[in-house]
């Protein structure tokens, strides 16, 4: 040992040296052998469970397929929203070697479309190198043909075909079909299609609110990947599941008529079937695209939609609530008759309605006609043919605000009409509890006289007004309204909102006398011919008008500032001899009902008179 | 075999005197590569395979060839072959072609040659003639050593400015065994060893950045999944979910759908064991096992100290290839870039391995051949 150490190599004899050498080195291969066997039994044989996952988990891949929406119909089977097919391109980073030459290259391809490759580069390097992002969303057909042409010079760009929401109705059906657009937050985490990218869900309307009928079911599919994430074939599909046709009780045609009828005013139309309690039009002006939510709306336009104080985004009809004025007098009529006052029972109007107030210096309040000189004697049917609030302060003074609260909440007054919109709103019916609960101080006599012309706390909607005198002149059978066609449910429910036909008959002369007798509110736009209309005006104001602007004269509508006018309403019904239909009419600072409301409401009645007398629904087809 | 002073031995005398399961044994690992190879052109016989085919033609060519010589002009030209492959190792960075940033090539008559392979057994050559002839074997002078360390440490730097940390490991090493077997004392490789853990951090910063990123994917390959370590994670799935009897040949979903990474090179392995399983990669590695035990067996029978050194070192040679590819496809060792003998797709990699095994056969086949001491070029 001590000999060896001394040497630089070793003394002994050389091959017995070499032998003992070469022994160790085999010696130690077949030890680092032994240490490679080990280490693929650990692999191959221990882990292999692990590994087989990792490597199914490396080919296959799930992908989404997206269901087509559902198609919504109108009542003649006309389609209202429909899919197109939607052509967008889609870059995934890792399977290109240079993504900004690519999109130059696509710059080049497609030179008239504008792409913001600042905000697109930033994205694709926040972006997960496999994850497709968005380049274009929605390509022209020809656009996408230059693109496939070409796209061996775009690498890691991928045009792919989706679909997108088309809306034939126009402007006219905006409010009621609604819109779609990307999930929101919430959605993400409750709404079954969370899982794809592109999905959309419906934002308003019944688009909204029919959401989870129309939008289907994901499929999907496995298929086999490469490394580059590139498909090599489909091991099995599940198709996506179509979402569900819906017809609606809309008659398109009659819905584009009413919308021109209101001819660009600040307004809304409802018109009721009060044998079926389907709505066939339901109506706000202004409007607004409905594709321009399905095409990535720019802020400019978006904008000037919320700015405008037409408020165009707004469904007038049932989201839009307005004292109902003096359409609400009907009614009050009928609580009246009701409760024992005849229609015999007379008033005389001077024009002005006086109670006591210890407030006020004078120690009276005076409540005004909207007819200054008064109009004398006048009974039920007078006073409701000519509009009198005096006649109806008195009688309502008299029944008290309750009796007239219960009646309105009876036809409908401050609920929602149908449970199809999220955007729709109840209005108020007054009485003292709710005065209680709602403001915190008690009820004053005063506010049972504005409430008895439709004015003060009064809230209500044009969906309500249609629904409300439909029930009315039905004979008091109550109305389940509705937008959606269901033609197993019954519409009309076999409950009396009112039992004493005499009742009716009294109310109903008074408002063709309104429309069709010489000084009626609405004679001027009475129907000539066998089929007439008959219904009562409204004109509700918006402002207070102080005894001060009083004596010095009031001013016309005509020179108020438009948001200071008062809106005008009509509600009517006909044909009278067999009543069909009810609409309602509400036109935004209108000025009058009589003036705004009424002549539009008569075209309506004349068009719903001459084509669509007996409306039915046409069957769809279930593609 | 036959008796050096048969000095007319006939090639039809040497031809005899090969090592024939030796041989059967390289034929069955080339077919195997050939199977791994067709796997990986899925099914299409025309690119890879036909091509390995011809280089192991080239090959058999080759390992003849050298078999055939005469041991003695093997001897005496030593030097002279170490020198030329080192010659051109030294001009690569002036001529040769660049691929993936590396220059290792080198055109050579229409083949693109890699001379650091070669350069493995040219060292041996070297340390093995410089061994064998080295005078006073007994005398213990340290300059003893200053010729062997410059023989293998030169093609070492040269291989690793290429930059290719890989094959101047293996090279190392090779050149190491020689001196090992040579007889040096123990104690001058424990202090090597020593030596080389302490001067890590040195060398550390020497080390290029991709090269480090490497050390520290091998270190934790779960690290970067998709970038350095992707080739470790994607190749001990490949290799696992194979388990026991594979998913059957042409069936490896890892490296059909381009998971695996140069798999018709460094990843062969992975791919063969994909497909056969735990039972294939047995096979494969009792079949370089019985190689390498075979060869051992001959070069021990050799009575010259050149042929002993020559043929133990081409063995050690070949051995750390085997190691270090495998062990670098199941991750125990870090992706280094070295071919799997016989059966990676690789020119260079098949004609200097024929090479090897051409000097080996020529050792046994001389082996009662005695050469004198020679100390010049």
């Amino acid at each position: 040992m001590s000999e060896s150490n001394k040497f630089i190599f070793k003394k002994y004899d050389l091959d017995a040296s070499i032998n003992r050498r070469t022994a160790f080195i085999t010696i130690a291969k077949a030890g680092l052998f032994t240490i490679l066997v080990s280490r693929l039994a650990y692999l191959q044989i221990v882990d292999k469970d692990k590994y087989k996952i990792l490597s199914d988990n490396n080919r296959i891949t799930h992908r989404l397929l997206e269901p087509q929406r559902g198609i919504i119909y109108d009542l003649q089977g006309k389609p209202l929203a429909i899919n197109r097919e939607r052509y967008e391109v889609v870059i995934i980073r890792e399977e290109t070697s240079d993504y900004i030459k690519s999109i130059e290259n696509l710059k080049n391809i497609l030179p008239d479309v504008k792409i913001d490759t600042e905000k697109l580069y930033s994205e694709i390097k926040k972006t997960k190198k496999f994850i497709p992002i968005k380049v274009f969303d929605d390509l022209s057909w020809d656009q996408f043909s230059m693109l496939n042409a070409n796209i061996h010079k775009v690498d890691g760009l991928y045009p792919q075909i989706g679909f997108k929401r088309y809306y034939t109705g126009g402007p006219s059906h905006s409010h009621i079909i609604g819109y779609t657009a990307p999930l929101n937050k919430k959605e993400k985490n409750t709404n079954s299609l969370a899982e794809l990218s592109s999905a959309k869900s419906g934002k308003l309307g019944i688009e909204k609110s029919k959401d989870p009928y129309l939008r289907g079911k994901l499929g999907n599919k496995n298929i086999e990947v490469n490394a580059n994430g590139r498909e090599i074939r489909e091991l099995d599909r599940y198709e996506s599941t179509r979402g569900k046709n819906i017809q609606l009780t809309i008659d398109s045609e009659l819905q584009d008529y009413c919308y021109k009828s209101l001819n660009d005013q600040s307004g809304c139309v409802a018109v009721t079937n009060i044998k079926t309690g389907e709505f066939h039009a339901l109506v706000s002006s202004p409007s607004y695209d409905p594709n321009l939510f399905s095409n990535n709306i720019s802020t400019a336009e978006w904008n000037s939609l919320t700015d405008s104080i037409y408020k165009p985004l707004i469904n007038k009809s049932i989201s839009s609530q307005y004292p109902p004025g003096s359409t609400i007098k009907p009614f009050v009529a009928l609580a009246a008759l009701e409760n024992g006052i005849t229609e015999k029972r007379e008033v005389y109007c001077n024009g002005k309605h006086e109670i006591k107030d210890t407030s006020l210096e004078s120690g009276v309040k005076t409540f005004h006609c909207w007819k200054e000189e008064g109009h004398g004697n006048v009974n039920m049917n007078e006073a409701l043919k000519v509009s009198c609030d005096v006649y109806f302060y008195q009688i309502s003074r008299e029944i008290g605000i309750n009796k007239i609260a219960e009646v309105c909440k009876r036809f409908g007054f401050g609920q929602n009409v149908f449970n199809s919109f999220y955007e729709e709103k109840k209005g108020v019916v007054p009485s003292k509890n709710w005065k209680l609960e709602s403001i915190g101080t008690p009820w004053m006599v005063g506010e049972t006289l504005s409430a008895g012309i439709g004015q003060g706390y009064f809230l209500t909607t044009s969906a309500q007004l249609s629904l409300a005198l439909g029930q009315l002149i039905n004979g008091g059978e109550k109305i389940n309204p509705t937008i959606v066609l269901n033609k197993k449910k019954d519409t009309l429910i076999k409950q009396k909102i009112f039992l004493n036909p005499k009742h009716l008959s009294i109310i109903k002369k008074g408002l063709e006398d309104a429309t069709n007798t010489q000084g009626g509110t609405s004679y001027r736009s009475r129907l000539s011919g066998n089929l007439k209309m008959a219904g009562k005006t409204g004109t509700s104001q918006v402002r207070v008008i102080s005894s001060q602007e009083r004596e010095e004269g009031l001013k016309k509508n005509n020179e108020l500032p438009w948001d200071q006018r008062d809106h005008g309403l009509f509600i009517g019904y006909g044909p009278i001899n067999n009543p069909q239909y009810t609409v309602s009419v509400i036109i935004e600072h209108g000025g009058s009902g009589s003036g705004s409301a009424a002549p539009i409401a008569s075209k309506i009645f004349k068009y719903l008179f001459e084509n669509k007398l007996n409306l039915k629904s046409k069957g769809i087809s279930n593609v | 075999m036959f008796s050096s002073s048969n000095a007319e031995a006939t090639i039809f005398d040497k031809l005899k005197s090969i090592n024939y399961f030796l041989l059967f044994l390289i034929c069955t690992l080339f077919f195997i590569g050939i199977l791994a190879l067709y796997s990986i052109s899925n099914g299409d016989f025309s690119e890879w395979p036909i091509r390995h085919l011809q280089r192991f033609i080239l090959g058999l060519i080759i390992f003849f060839s050298v078999a055939l010589l005469d041991l003695k002009i093997i001897f005496r030209f030593a030097y002279l072959i170490f020198i030329i492959s080192i010659v051109t190792l030294m001009i690569l960075p002036l001529v040769g072609d660049e691929i993936n940033g590396a220059k290792r090539w080198i055109i050579l008559a229409g083949f693109s040659l890699q001379p650091s392979e070669f350069v493995k057994y040219t060292l041996i050559l070297a340390l093995a003639k410089y061994f064998h002839s080295m005078e006073d074997y007994h005398d213990n002078l340290v300059s003893k050593l200053i010729i062997p360390s410059f023989i293998v440490l030169i093609p070492v730097v040269f291989v690793v400015i290429q930059p290719d940390l890989g094959t101047a490991f293996v090279i190392f090493l090779g050149g190491v065994s020689v001196i090992w077997i040579s007889g040096l004392n123990y104690k001058y490789f424990i202090s090597g060893i020593l030596g080389f853990i302490l001067s890590l951090p040195i060398l550390w910063q020497y080390l290029k950045g991709y090269q480090k990123e490497r050390v520290f994917t091998f270190f934790n390959p779960e690290r970067d999944p998709l970038g350095n370590g992707y080739h470790i994670t994607q190749s001990k799935i490949a290799l696992g979910s194979g388990g026991i009897f594979g998913k059957g040949y042409m069936e490896g979903t890892q490296s059909h759908l381009n998971f695996l990474p140069e798999m018709q090179t460094d990843f062969i392995f992975t791919m063969f064991g994909e497909e056969f399983g735990f039972i294939g990669s047995i096979v494969l590695i009792l079949l370089y096992m019985a190689l390498i035990g075979i060869s051992i067996r001959m070069a021990l029978t050799s009575k010259s100290l050149f042929s002993k050194f020559l043929s133990l070192g081409v063995c050690s040679v070949f051995f750390i290839y085997v190691f270090v590819n495998i062990g670098m496809v199941t991750g125990i060792l870090p992706v280094v870039g070295v071919p799997l003998p016989f059966i990676s797709y690789g020119g260079s990699s098949m004609l200097a391995v024929m090479f090897g095994f051409g000097l080996l056969t020529n050792c046994y086949i001389n082996y009662n051949t005695t050469l004198t001491k020679s100390s010049f070029i």
